[in-house]
């Protein structure tokens, strides 16, 4: 199934000006362990999809909201020049083309 | 005068037996309006403190390099005003956290002025308690030097001339300053850069509440009503007791579920289960929470762990130069086909007619100026928006290059070419803008510090 009809939330943010935080939330545990069992939300699956080293991503299983957060570093510094997404809130988009 | 003795005694003194301390989180971002009506209803409550923050480094370098606030004076003056005349109507502290955005001086003074004028206004007087955040380039540089510095991510590294090319460098404070503060029987306490929780944490640290449940709750109601559903930022009100601590929204439609303030951990931190603080670690991996009603929510079990080094974080913003912008658009398939070959020709030209010191950062709005895709679209766009960003030593300079760049590749042929009267369309004229100057964070590190206090002067004014 398709990440966007699992997930409740889809959301990304900067934590700090140097790393981003995308935390996916699911409405119950059946979507939420589906999702963490993915192979699609591996490390090294997000590595390609967000053209980072996977020693870069980190995967981190919150039960008590049946959400996993992702946490990468950001390519450019928060506002440094050439940054394209200040408060990093716009980088979900590679995750809703996601199948789990 | 704000009496700690008071305010103990008002809640029952120390222990078990005492009546729940009532913290009113009236903003999180105060500058950008307060709701109103929510933070009435918090004042209804009779709060034993309130407390705003007013800063984050969420908006960019801008505001710490610039000295300048993000938020407008207009709205900044309007919410100051409330909380002040809210705070000293009822007796009770009000303490304000990393003034005026980003909180080094100019954007303190900004927000002094703004409460000197108020206070002026509405004849109000109290004790005004100043911490300032600014670290000096020295204190840094020495730092750096007896290898006190660790980066926070991934950022070029630190160097003294990168230390000295900051036109500001704060450090986030923690309970400490607040309590010091506090302590000099301040009614009102202004902060430069502090950390969010400081803020809600200081008066019940000082109280002796348990340090688990203060930093927990004061971690939550720095955001208002963002922990409810559906989230917002009318002010909250936190009731903390020995054992817990209760959130209540004052706009009751927002309500604070077991679940909502459960993923409010999730909430622009990139670990869920710790938050570490200048002179500790929050440990909420045990938390409990547990329904009241359909509108509150009862929080329990978080652990602090004292530090046994004291750390701060420092943050520093620097000039990277000049900024001008190109804007146009294009509906020509075969141009946005080809656009980067286009783009690459283009730059060329450019360089050769105005070579120079300036660096050109090109978005492709339709294609991925917004972020990295791992494929291309399966249908190409059918209009593209194009946003060159020119950065150069002068503002001379940086608005030359996109202003060759525009006329270039307005004109430019390429094989295919049906569109030869111009290739993009300019939304307005001049389509090339000087943006000002632009700053980037040079320093975003954790230093160990030996002394807190020393880092966070504090003036007294009697207003």
């Amino acid at each position: 199934m398709k990440l966007t009809d699992a997930a409740r939330v889809i959301r990304s943010k900067n934590a700090g000006p140097l790393t981003l935080t995308i935390d996916l939330m699911f409405a119950d545990a059946g979507t939420y362990e589906r999702a963490l069992a993915a192979p699609s939300l591996s490390p090294r699956n997000l590595a390609t999809l967000y053209n980072q080293p996977v020693e870069s991503i980190h995967v981190i299983p919150y039960p008590a909201a049946f959400a996993i957060k992702l946490v990468l570093d950001r390519k450019i510094v928060a506002g440094s020049p050439g940054d394209t997404d200040v408060y990093g809130a716009q980088q979900h988009g590679p995750l809703l083309e996601v199948e789990i | 005068m704000t009496d700690i003795g008071a305010l103990l005694d008002r809640i029952g003194g120390l222990g078990a037996r005492r009546r729940p301390l009532r913290a009113l989180a009236a903003s999180g971002q105060l500058g950008y309006g307060i709701p109103e009506k929510a933070f009435r209803a918090g004042l209804e409550q009779r709060p034993d403190f309130i407390g705003c923050d007013m800063g984050s480094v969420d908006p960019g370098p801008y505001y710490l390099g610039s000295g300048k606030m993000a938020t407008s004076p207009a709205v900044t003056r309007r919410d100051l005003h409330m909380v002040l005349t809210g705070a000293r109507r009822l007796g009770v502290p009000l303490i304000l956290g990393s003034a005026g955005t980003a909180g080094a001086f100019p954007h303190l003074e900004a927000a002094l002025d703004i409460i000197r004028a108020i206070a002026r206004e509405e004849g109000l007087h109290f004790r005004l308690a100043i911490i300032r955040a600014d670290i000096s380039s020295e204190v840094v540089k020495k730092a750096l030097r007896e290898n006190r510095l660790r980066p926070l991510g991934k950022i070029p590294d630190i160097t003294e001339a990168n230390i000295d090319a900051c036109t500001h460098i704060v450090g986030q404070m923690g309970t400490e300053a607040f309590v010091r503060a506090l302590k000099t029987g301040a009614d009102v306490i202004i902060a430069g850069r502090s950390c969010d929780t400081a803020v809600f944490a200081a008066i019940p640290q000082l109280l002796d509440y348990p340090m688990g449940l203060v930093m927990h709750m004061a971690k939550i109601i720095e955001c208002t009503s963002i922990c409810c559903t559906p989230g917002g930022r009318d002010a909250i009100l936190g009731l903390l007791d020995d054992d817990g601590f209760v959130l209540d929204s004052m706009n009751p439609a927002r309500h604070a579920t077991p679940m909502s303030v459960a993923a409010h951990s999730l909430y622009e931190q990139a670990d869920p289960f710790s938050v570490t603080e200048p002179e500790g670690t929050l440990w909420v991996d045990n938390a409990r929470y547990e329904v009241l009603d359909e509108h509150r929510t009862r929080v329990s079990g978080a652990r602090w762990q004292p530090a046994t080094r004291l750390t701060v974080k420092i943050e520093g913003s620097g000039r990277e130069g000049e900024r001008a912008v190109l804007l146009a658009g294009s509906c020509d398939p075969g141009f946005i086909a080809d656009i980067r070959t286009i783009l690459k020709d283009v730059e060329e030209v450019v360089r050769s007619i105005y070579p120079g010191d300036y660096r050109l950062y090109i978005r492709l709005y339709g294609l991925d100026g917004v972020t990295h895709w791992a494929s291309p679209p399966t249908v190409p766009p059918r209009e593209i928006f194009i946003l060159v960003e020119s950065i150069a030593p002068t503002a001379e300079q940086a608005g030359t290059a996109v202003g060759v760049f525009k006329q270039y590749l307005l004109h430019h042929g390429f094989p295919g070419r049906f569109s030869t009267g111009g290739n993009i369309a300019f939304p307005f004229t001049p389509p090339e803008l000087e943006a000002g100057t632009a700053y980037c964070f040079r320093i975003y590190h954790v230093m160990d510090a030996e002394d807190l206090a020393s880092l966070f002067p504090i003036e007294v004014e009697v207003v």
